[in-house]
């Protein structure tokens, strides 16, 4: 088990890797216990409340657990998306904010090859398969835009991914949604996008849930990612690219990388994934575009990326807390808190991990002064 | 009188012995130095006064009294001072600023910057150190930039100097200016620890040597009773060669060439001019040159990192049309820098990971994009030992290596590639001396075996010694090619001054 663990996550060789599994782990801990003086501090019962959360939020078995469970996997994966999405930009050195229009732009050209005629007919796997290529497309180029500006122009990436987040939302929700792509509101049915066929629904892997195979495409693409980020000159490089995007570190040029072309690619797979998360939310949640989205998955997805240690599978675990915390957080409003809540213990988290360097020095001198405590212990013997 | 002893000093890091028992005495004001390779332990012995490292055990006498120094705040108190080979300066803040930063003069709660001027003036002029107090430090060169730090120190009433390292970022004027400035505090009655590994400053300006091996003192020598050799014979443990035998190759096909390069640096300013020369296979050509004389803009321009205004580079018979290192690296150039933190490695990276690099996606490192990590083991074990990198361990991050074995590794990667032609872009810079004469092993190595070598040094006696044919560079511009048989240093150091020009010996 410790090998397989070993061999998964770490890949390092080094004498304290398991420090990097500690470390968020310590900061979730320091994050509740935070949250729960906060609780305290207004009155209210703080393990009543955590207790509401959890029971709720689809980690421990209880009473309901089969659906809160499973809309827990729902909402992670769309976490997973935007986190993974940032991580392998952040990996490659780039600091992409460009999940959010890259998710939203995957959501709607999901919903557009969900419902345009010539597809509805298809079988599903086929419809299902072309959908996905299509948003992965779209998405990529959302993505490639800024990768291209960066590598070609030198233009900063930060600015040209937010300026693209506003181009997407004003494109889609200020025109298309309510444009050329509205439902035929005559029909009285729905607003925003028609309807995806039912072709275009993503199947479902456990009956009488709303959980469909999105989680299983995101854990595949999580294998990949780490795949292709260990295991192949691409990854390789972007890694070197990333371990010297300081200024004035310029190893991975002189050592003859085409960091131009790199950056590009790593643009173009980071806003296919954020695409992908967003065709979850309309061939999985809401079957359409609606006229005003629920959005914030791809600024969530930094704070799960950063939970996540930018590591794929660090990513699967932050990106199941953080959908275990919006799944449970309405629960807590019968302890009286509103359900919000949550989100301030997520803040919490990315706020320690931030503090990250100074938890791993705390717990290093903890396991030293035990150490030698331990050595002298020996020697009295 | 003694100004500092150290005792029995033993410091332990995880698997390394930094101080074995070591024992020094100090007298006031001289200039001791202490020298030893890199990792002999000098630096940790250094922060252990200043109070950055607390040994295991061992005891310290400032002006003979035992003191406890924890931090750097009771080595100030003791009249410590210590500059450190980074400068810790702030680049936007005057050297008023910066030198009283921590101990403002104050009018009230205000700080009264008018004072501190004036108190900057008067430390400068009676340590006869001269500097603008008002100047941004920013826009200071190294060596002044060295100077404030001094003067930091200084005013803080230190009388025992701690400088580590101190020419390693110098050029060969400022270190002479720093000399300059050391003997004026030795007049002055302060105490200096000068560390170094450059033997030739040491002789220069120590008045006694203490030198350092794997965390033990060798021995402390008067300099008058000592010569070069034999402290790099107590530093290394062997005698060291720097002397290189004369080996003749036959000289082949032109490798490399640049003609009328004419190359604008990042501030604009034209930093090579109409430069033209070849590279033969089985020949190293040296350039020399005082620091800031267009070696940069040429190392970069051949990276392609700055692109030239005018003139053409050739790798072989080939024009390189769109220079960028990996172009030039597919050409088969490979490429040592000076600067190893910055452009040789990936820090955070493995050994192995930084060997590999470059040739990472050919075979048999990778086969299709996927890397074949047994492959890669195997070449980086048997490299790691060929170059003899210590500790031959390529699953130890290149940052945790020492300067020496840093160098080696990149070593490995650049020799190991496919290459005809080498770009060494001072090679030695901040190695101990067996690093440096391994580096010399390499280079004449490379000559024997027909590869074309361009070595840019700012050392001349590495020039004279290694060179089949030399460039001076100054002001960007080529005044002189002569043949080491045929010239002398004096004759190669007025030409680096640009003092005289010598037209180009006839091929």
């Amino acid at each position: 088990m410790k090998e397989l663990f070993y061999r998964l996550f770490v890949e390092r060789k080094e004498k304290y890797w398991w420090m990097n599994l500690l470390v968020p782990v310590t900061s979730i801990v320091i994050a509740l216990i935070v949250g729960a003086i906060f609780i305290w501090s207004t009155g209210r019962d703080p393990f009543l409340a955590y207790k509401l959360l959890f029971n709720a939020s689809g980690l421990v078995p209880g009473p309901y657990w089969k659906s809160s469970f499973t809309e827990m996997l729902l909402s992670s994966s769309l976490f997973i998306a935007t986190g993974l999405a940032f991580a392998i930009a952040a990996r490659s050195g780039l600091f992409s904010i460009g999940a959010e229009g890259q998710f939203t732009v995957g959501a709607i050209t999901a919903a557009y090859f969900g419902y345009a005629k010539p597809f509805a007919a298809l079988p599903t796997i086929i419809h299902l398969t072309i959908i996905l290529l299509m948003v992965m497309l779209a998405g990529g180029l959302w993505g490639f835009v800024a990768g291209y500006l960066r590598a070609k122009k030198g233009i900063n990436e930060v600015i040209v991914t937010i300026m693209l987040n506003w181009i997407a939302f004003h494109l889609i929700e200020g025109w298309l949604v309510t444009g050329p792509m509205a439902a035929d509101v005559s029909t009285g049915v729905i607003s925003g996008t028609p309807s995806v066929s039912p072709t275009a629904r993503l199947p479902i892997i456990l009956h009488n849930t709303r959980l469909n195979i999105g989680i299983l495409i995101m854990i595949a693409v999580i294998i990949i990612i780490w795949f292709l980020l260990y295991k192949t000159t691409f990854g390789f490089e972007i890694r070197a690219m990333g371990h010297t995007a300081v200024w004035g570190m310029e190893a991975s040029r002189v050592q003859g990388i085409n960091i131009n072309k790199r950056i590009m690619q790593v643009m173009l797979i980071s806003g296919a994934i954020a695409a992908l998360g967003g065709s979850f939310i309309t061939l999985g949640i809401n079957f359409h575009y609606p006229p005003v989205a629920d959005s914030g998955y791809g600024f969530d997805g930094i704070a799960v990326a950063l939970i996540g240690q930018n590591e794929p599978f660090g990513i699967l675990f932050s990106g199941i807390l953080i959908g275990a915390l919006r799944t449970g957080a309405t629960a807590v409003q019968i302890a009286h808190i509103p359900k919000t809540f949550p989100s301030i213990i997520e803040g919490l988290i990315v706020a320690f991990i931030a503090l990250q360097e100074l938890i791993r020095y705390l717990l290093f001198k903890l396991v030293k002064t035990k150490r030698t405590a331990q050595t002298e212990g020996g020697l009295t013997q | 009188m003694e100004a500092l002893a150290v005792k029995n000093i033993v410091k332990k890091f995880p698997n390394v012995l930094a101080n074995d028992n070591v024992s020094l005495s100090i007298e006031k004001g001289e200039i001791f130095a202490i020298v030893g390779e890199n990792g002999a332990g000098k630096s940790t012995l250094m922060k252990i006064v200043y109070g950055l490292y607390t040994p295991n055990s061992g005891e310290i006498f400032v002006f003979g009294n035992k003191e406890d120094i924890k931090n750097s705040h009771d080595a100030i108190k003791l009249k410590i001072g210590m500059v450190h080979q980074e400068f810790m300066l702030i680049p936007r803040f005057t050297v008023t600023e910066n030198i009283v930063l921590g101990d403002e003069p104050k009018k009230g709660v205000v700080f009264d910057y008018k004072r501190a001027v004036l108190e900057v003036k008067e430390l400068s002029e009676k340590f006869g150190l001269k500097i603008n107090p008002t100047e941004k430090v920013e826009n200071l060169s190294v060596g002044i930039q060295q100077r404030v730090e001094i003067l930091k120190i200084l005013r803080r009433g230190a009388e025992i100097l701690i400088l580590d390292e101190p020419t390693a970022v110098l050029t060969p004027q400022e270190t002479e200016e720093l000399f300059k400035t050391l003997n004026a505090l030795k007049q002055n009655g302060k105490t200096i620890i000068f560390i170094s590994h450059k033997l030739g400053e040491v002789m220069e300006i120590a008045d006694r040597v203490a030198v350092m091996r794997r965390g033990k003192v060798q021995g402390v020598v008067n300099k008058p009773d000592t010569s070069e050799k034999e402290l790099a014979k107590m530093m290394v443990g062997r005698d060291v060669v720097l002397e290189v035998p004369q080996v003749k190759v036959e000289k082949g096909k032109v490798v490399f060439s640049v003609s009328g390069l004419t190359v604008k640096n990042t501030r604009g300013i034209i930093g090579l001019k109409n430069v033209s020369f070849e590279v033969y296979s089985g020949e190293i050509v040296g350039i020399a040159g005082v620091e800031g004389n267009g070696q940069a803009e040429l190392v970069n321009a051949i990276l392609g990192f700055l692109k030239p205004i005018n003139g053409k580079i050739y790798m072989g018979m080939e024009e390189m049309k769109f220079i960028t290192p990996y172009n030039m690296r597919t050409r088969g150039m490979s490429y040592i820098t000076e600067d190893r933190k910055r452009r040789g490695l990936v820090l955070p990276f493995k050994a192995r990971e930084n060997v590999i690099m470059g040739q990472h996606s050919l075979y048999p490192f990778s086969n299709k994009g996927i890397l074949n990590n047994q492959a890669i083991d195997e070449f980086v074990t048997k490299k790691l030992e060929e170059f003899d990198v210590r500790p031959p361990n390529g699953y130890i991050k290149a940052e945790s290596f020492s300067g020496g074995n840093q160098q080696k590794i990149i070593l490995a990667r650049e020799m190991s590639m496919k290459h005809s032609f080498l770009l060494a872009s001072q090679p030695t810079r901040g190695l101990d001396v067996g690093a440096t004469e391994f580096v010399y092993k390499i280079l004449v190595e490379e000559k024997k075996k027909s590869k074309g070598v361009l070595l840019i040094s700012l050392e001349l006696s590495e020039i004279m010694g290694l060179s089949d044919r030399i460039l001076v560079l100054y002001g960007g511009e080529i005044v002189g090619e002569v043949m080491p048989s045929e010239t002398t240093e004096e004759e190669i150091g007025l030409m680096m001054l640009g003092l005289k020009r010598k037209e180009r010996v006839e091929q």
